[in-house]
């Protein structure tokens, strides 16, 4: 049968890297925005409020089924109000915004990802151009979460914050692996010979 | 001679699917935490029907994959950038993949005819109960799904896992799917 040889030449090493982390991160950060704006359409603006909520429907076949218990099921009816009753009135709307904002550019940095990898010219700077408005999306985020109450800062402040320290990684490294590439540096060395 | 990378047809299908799966794990987790269905109580209406829809279409996509796979299937990768035991692990990595996805969607749908909750296809096509609502069938139908989905997670971390090995060794491996 016949075998194929790569050439293993036609890019540098940390744009395969880069490429592959740029594509993994980007599928699981596209699959949160998306579930992150599905949420807030969901229960960010819930029908009743905590005072005049209905008494919510604890089927034993259902919660069996589920394996809850009686004060699990009760606990599942108030949480609907956690985004609700800890945010301002414009939080809805921006952080919908900012959610799809970065689902957007998520998939667009799986492209750049896959552009890296199969190394064309224009990568590197796009990658640098993508993994930094990620970045600025997570500013956004995390500012925007800040001003909003504890409920809410518990449930988004660490994530966001460990997304926007993954992203200034991926911008430093794509700008580094850029600048290495004008100035003809061999960056696929370790830099000792 | 044969091409060195999966069709580009294939690519997108394959990063389709990705997003796909991971979707429909972390919106799974957040959907069974909003309250039990009730009159009042519709949150679960929709992100449980998009659950179905996107759970039932990935089949199709899958079956796709496949075809436009052994349709338009690259040259085996030369034992100097894959060991022949690691080929070996690549191939059954896949096999066990596919067949996850397989099941794990299945038995979702057979889980779902049973419970007595019906199925609308994109809101479009009211799809055909199989069965009675039988809730002993439910529960089995339901933990295979469970467990076929945990395995499918522990699968693809070692399918990933591969993907970075080579991606770290530059070898040209992944690019072998990372290819516009």
């Amino acid at each position: 049968m016949e075998t194929t040889t790569l050439n293993n030449s036609d890019g540098p090493a940390w744009a395969s890297w880069l490429g592959v982390v740029a594509v993994l991160l980007g599928v699981l950060l596209a699959c949160w925005h998306a579930n992150e704006w599905m949420k807030l359409s969901i229960v960010g603006d819930p029908p009743f409020s905590v005072a005049d909520m209905p008494e919510p429907a604890c089927d034993e076949d259902e919660m069996e089924e589920e394996g809850l218990t009686l004060a699990e099921c009760r606990q599942l009816a108030l949480s609907v109000h956690d985004i609700s009753i800890s945010a301002p009135d414009w939080f809805r709307g921006f952080h919908m915004m900012v959610s799809f904002a970065g689902f957007v550019i998520a998939l667009i940095s799986i492209l750049v990802g896959i552009a890296l990898v199969d190394y064309r010219r224009w990568a590197p700077s796009a990658a640098f151009l993508t993994f930094g408005a990620l970045a600025v999306v997570d500013i956004a985020s995390f500012m925007g979460v800040v001003n909003t109450g504890p409920l809410i800062r518990q449930m988004y402040l660490w994530s966001t914050l460990l997304w926007f320290f993954i992203h200034i990684v991926m911008t430093v490294a794509a700008f580094t692996g850029r600048e290495m590439e004008r100035d003809g540096m061999p960056a696929t060395g370790n830099g000792h010979g | 001679m044969q091409r060195q990378t999966y069709s580009r047809t294939a690519v997108l299908l394959h990063w389709l699917m990705a997003v796909s799966i991971f979707f429909l794990f972390l919106s799974s987790w957040w959907m069974l935490g909003l309250p039990l269905p009730s009159s009042e109580y519709r949150f679960r209406e929709f992100p449980f029907q998009l659950h179905k829809n996107l759970g039932i279409t990935l089949v199709f996509v899958l079956l796709l994959l496949l075809y436009v796979r052994f349709k338009h299937r690259p040259a085996p990768p030369s034992s100097e950038h894959m060991k022949p035991w690691m080929h070996r692990l690549a191939v059954l990595d896949h096999i066990i993949i596919y067949v996850t996805i397989f099941a794990c969607c299945l038995s979702g749908y057979l889980s779902s005819s049973y419970s007595g909750w019906g199925t609308r296809l994109w809101w479009l096509v009211d799809l055909p109960d199989w069965g009675r609502k039988d809730e002993e069938l439910n529960m089995f139908y339901s933990d295979i799904h469970l467990w076929t989905c945990w395995i499918l997670l522990a699968i693809v971390a070692v399918h990933i896992s591969g993907a970075l090995y080579h991606a770290f060794r530059n070898d040209g491996i992944v690019r072998r799917m990372l290819h516009l």
